[in-house]
């Protein structure tokens, strides 16, 4: 190791409150440094780095699925092969791909020049399909743009295909800068309008704020709807510990890619939101912990959060008051379960991403035994919009109990794929014909992400996109990631996909998540493979029942209630595939 | 205070989770991630009960119990949860109690035996992986291995030996050494705490399995380890009077100096009572070869030899070295015997080992 990599390693150590933190970042550092794998040496030097025995981290870098044990292609190129980009025809890359390079996923050419893998949700499920190619993303590929890709590529070149990513926003709150350029530098951010919030909160006191986030009643955005201001007043009024603010920046649910539109195109509506908040609750150190894949998102966020220093924004004394806030971005490996908040902490202290047993929650006990806020992207963003204008003002945006704007990503069978935002409470027709309606006819339709009940056709009938309609419709608005499906879909093979997600994504603590998920994997595919008996569709469904509600975290619900959907309301289909 | 489980009033003591309270009062519920010495952990969700008034199934191994609650441990919602978990973990098919060394102390066979498993429902195939037997002292079967994470708790916050980790995930985590590599190449230090925990036949003991005895044919006996001046609690298993392999004394193992805890030479020492070569009886040497005495007459010469070297020589040409294995009280008895008997400082004692 050279003394370049030493220095970087130390700086790397130094960013955190606790050493072991380190584990992630080091080992990402070494795997670049050793051309794309981990090697013996190169672990027992993280564990050194991070003061942790080499046991633990063997046990932390084969629980991330981006750090390797075995050397790839100069060029590994990663196909993400889940649901939307199923829907999108990824299988047809995958093929492409393996016809073009003459090996299969896996593998290896023999130059050493390509290695092909499929992976999971990348979160480019509007753009699919996509290829990940080192730390970057090509998205929208045909044939054609993977032999233009390819042709670059034996010249040593990452060459630029840009994504046809559609958006648009009724709004103008989240995607206000969407299609703006340079958006993501600070002086555009404030010539439209950015860090005009931030002042305004300076001059309240934090309690006057979280009241007015509890007034607006704004609802997280990650996933469950808890609202926010909430939330903040569950820390603990008089501790002596520090408190420390988390932007869940994971965004691995699939059909989910809304957040990455926020980071990516306009980061300084984050780390404005985030500054607020920290404020608002005593942190003086947020953390925006990013999945791994987004790599270059992350470096997007760290210069806007080296410009936001720069300018007084961020770090001591913002704005000349005595207010302090700092902002790390931690970067994950390739983990879903990681987006639940306890496994996210578990992971920014440089563990396995194992959820924690609750309680204590996160606001009692979150990140080093600390008081702990763990909030997601859009959430976050909605904060500057509240404080400028007021809980009031927030209000008119949406229906009674689910206000303020919304980043719905709609993938699958539309003819405009992409990110749009609407009030909460838009008719779901709004949404598909801002998407430029479906493509042929509409057969079903996930509309929070995988782990919600699907809708048949009719069930979405005048669906209303907020938090209570959709439960009152028997599923959930989630993360408001829409996947479209049309009468080409065949519900077992979605299903079979969803288990396999979930199974390759499992902690693997806890019994019935662990071997439930790999045993629905099995009978479904059993299923679809024509090799299956009645009965295997009875005890899907008895396994999916019994799962719900008896695991550690909420994972297995997010498996076993959207399976439980597909068998139940497409039965008919299974039972063919058995008779 | 009182709380209530399956309708009867139970006592509780504040800071007792629902399990604690329930085995106190002798009501089953079955736990095989909780362990006193490793604590809770959440994984197995075997544990899991009803509490009035709350949504859901609640780990009762997590759960402090309060005034006046209300537990189920009896409702069909919970049982079929037991069901599916052994179901779940024998669903590869890799269990054979006729040959498993834990055969009649698991705790997976008894689950399976209380709620009247006869023959697993759910099978999947699976590949075996094969045995590790590269230690000297344990075998390990993973595909026995219900990731209850017992062991691995033991290992790297009980005796802080750190060499026992969870790798992988999913279906595909599983137990490893140090960075995956056979235990007998590891940094394990074979003091075979993990193998005390494990609640199942993953990490059993070669000793018995030499000896071919079952768990359930050999008998403890609380015996204080000879080795070093610990004094760890032994359970030391024999049958027919002969031995077959030591455990450490678990009940009450707070107040233990071992702390239920053992290390190698207490672990797997033991075994040299039984060796054919070891002294039973005193020997002399005779025309210069050893031969069997009667201690009266061993006694006599070795009497015999120390008065004539203290005549000859003074009694500073004898020294006496004793054992850290012994007690204070022999010790101190051996000292008595060199400087007032003898007439000697030359004393002293190794204490090592
Ligand atoms: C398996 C699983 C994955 C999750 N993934 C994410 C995620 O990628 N992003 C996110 O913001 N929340 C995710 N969540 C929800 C978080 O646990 C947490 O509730 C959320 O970040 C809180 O932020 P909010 O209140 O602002 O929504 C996930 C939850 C589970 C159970
Ligand atoms: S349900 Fe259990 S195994 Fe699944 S992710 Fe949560 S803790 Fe891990
Ligand atoms: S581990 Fe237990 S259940 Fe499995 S074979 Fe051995 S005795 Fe039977
Ligand atoms: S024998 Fe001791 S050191 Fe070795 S793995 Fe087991 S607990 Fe760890
Ligand atoms: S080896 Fe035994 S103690 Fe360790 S996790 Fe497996 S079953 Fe539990
Ligand atoms: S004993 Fe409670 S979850 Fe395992």
């Amino acid at each position: 190791m050279n003394t370049k990599t030493r220095q970087a390693l130390a700086r790397i150590g130094s960013r955190y409150p606790s050493r072991r933190s380190a584990l992630l970042p080091a080992l990402d550092l070494l795997q670049r440094e050793a051309r794309g794998h981990i090697d013996h040496e190169s672990l027992v030097e993280a564990a050194r780095v991070a003061g942790v025995p080499l046991s633990e981290a063997y046990g932390v870098q084969t629980y991330y699925t981006m750090f390797r044990r075995q050397p790839v292609g100069r060029y590994h190129l990663q196909v993400d092969t889940n649901i939307p980009a199923m829907l999108a025809g990824a299988d047809k890359i995958v093929s492409h791909l393996q016809k073009r390079l003459g090996i299969r996923p896996g593998e290896r050419t023999e130059d050493g020049l390509f290695s092909l893998e499929t992976v999971e949700d990348l979160a480019a499920c509007g753009t699919c399909p996509v290829i990940q190619v080192g730390d970057r993303y090509y998205e929208n590929m045909t044939p054609a743009r993977v032999d233009k890709l390819l042709a670059a590529l034996r010249k040593g070149k990452l060459p630029d295909l840009p994504a046809q990513a559609h958006f648009s926003s009724q709004c103008n709150i989240l995607l206000a800068r969407r299609g703006v350029e340079r958006a993501f530098d600070i002086k555009v951010y404030r010539k439209h309008g950015g860090y005009g919030a931030l002042p305004l909160a300076l001059q309240k006191k934090p309690e006057e704020i979280v009241a007015a986030v509890k007034d607006a009643n704004l609802r997280g955005r990650g996933g469950a709807g808890f609202p926010a201001g909430v939330k903040w007043g569950f820390l603990p009024k008089d501790g002596n510990k520090p408190v420390y603010l988390i932007c869940n920046a994971d965004e691995g649910e699939p059909g989910t890619f809304k957040d990455r539109q926020i980071m990516e195109h306009d980061p300084h509506l984050l780390i404005e939101g985030m500054t607020i908040a920290g404020y608002a609750i005593g942190a003086r150190l947020g953390f925006i912990y990013i999945r791994g894949e987004f790599a270059w998102i992350a470096d997007i966020l760290e210069r806007a959060i080296e410009q936001a220093r720069q300018e007084k924004l961020l770090g001591e004394n913002i704005l000349g008051t005595s207010a302090h806030f700092d902002i790390v971005v931690h970067r994950g490996a390739g983990a879903y379960v990681c987006g639940e908040e306890t496994a996210l902490i578990e992971s920014l202290e440089g563990k396995r991403g194992n959820p924690r047993l609750k309680p204590p929650f996160p606001a009692a006990v979150g990140l080093y035994g600390c008081p702990t806020i763990v909030n997601n992207v859009e959430t976050l963003a909605n904060v500057p919009y509240i404080v400028q204008h007021g809980a009031e003002a927030y209000k008119r945006i949406g229906t009674p109990n689910n206000f303020g704007p919304k980043i719905f990503g709609i993938s699958g069978h539309v003819r405009r794929p992409g990110t749009y935002e609407y009030p909460l409470g838009t008719p779901l027709d709004e949404l598909l014909r801002a998407a430029g309606g479906v493509v042929g006819r509409l057969k079903a339709v996930i509309v929070g992400g995988l782990s919600v009940p699907i809708l048949t056709a009719k069930e979405a009938r005048g669906l209303v996109m907020d938090y209570d309609s959709c439960l009152k419709a028997g599923t959930m608005l989630g993360s408001g990631g829409i996947m479209v499906m049309n009468q080409s879909v065949r519900i077992p093979r979605v299903a079979l996909r969803a288990i396999e997600f979930y199974a390759h994504e499992s902690c693997g603590q806890c019994t019935p998540c662990r071997q439930g998920s790999r045993v629905v994997a099995e009978l479904l595919r059993r299923i679809c493979e024509r090799r299956g008996a009645a009965q295997d569709i009875e005890r899907v469904l008895e396994l999916c029942a019994t799962i719900k509600g008896s695991t550690l975290c909420p994972t297995g619900d997010a498996f076993a209630t959207p399976i439980e959907a597909m068998v139940k309301k497409f039965r008919p289909e299974f039972e063919a595939l058995v008779r | 205070m009182k709380i209530t489980i399956d309708g009867r009033s139970v006592d509780a003591q504040p800071g007792q989770t629902v399990l604690d309270a329930a085995r106190a009062a002798g009501i089953w519920i079955p736990a095989l991630c909780y362990h006193p010495k490793t604590g809770k952990a959440g994984r197995c969700r075997a544990c899991v009960v009803e509490v009035e008034g709350q949504r859901g199934l609640k780990e009762s191994c997590a759960l402090p119990v309060r005034e006046g609650m209300v537990v189920r441990t009896d409702t069909p919602r919970i049982h079929s949860v037991r069901r599916m978990i052994v179901e779940l973990l024998l669903s590869e098919g890799h269990h054979n109690c006729i040959s498993c060394q834990a055969n009649g102390i698991c705790e997976l066979q008894d689950m399976a035996y209380h709620l009247g498993i006869d023959r697993p429902g759910l099978r999947i195939d699976s590949h075996p992986t094969p045995l590790d037997d590269s230690s000297p002292g344990i075998l390990r079967e993973s595909d026995k291995c219900i990731h209850c994470g017992r062991c691995v708790a033991a290992c790297q916050n009980g005796v802080v030996n750190q060499v026992l980790a969870f790798a992988h995930r999913g279906s595909h985590a599983r137990v490893v050494c140090d960075d995956d590599v056979p235990m007998g190449q590891s940094s394990c230090v074979q003091c075979g705490e993990c193998v005390q925990v494990c609640p199942v036949g993953a990490l059993t003991l070669k000793q018995p399995r030499e000896r071919k005895i079952r768990p359930y044919e050999a008998r403890p006996t609380k015996v204080t380890c000879p080795y070093c001046g610990v004094g760890c609690q032994i359970d030391l298993y024999t049958k027919d009077n002969r031995y077959a392999y030591a455990m450490a004394h678990e009940q009450d193992w707070q107040e233990q100096p071992n702390q239920g805890m053992l290390c190698v030479k207490g672990r797997f020492g033991l075994d040299f009572v039984d060796a054919p070569d070891r002294l039973r009886h005193p020997l002399v040497r005779k025309n210069g070869e050893l031969v069997e005495a009667s201690w009266d007459e061993a006694l006599d010469r070795v009497a015999a030899g120390f008065k004539e070297i203290k005549e000859k020589h003074g009694p500073d040409a004898i020294g006496f070295l004793t054992s850290a294995k012994v007690t204070n009280e022999e010790n101190y008895a051996f000292s008595r015997f060199a400087r007032a008997v003898i007439g000697t400082n030359n004393i002293d004692h190794c204490a090592r080992l």
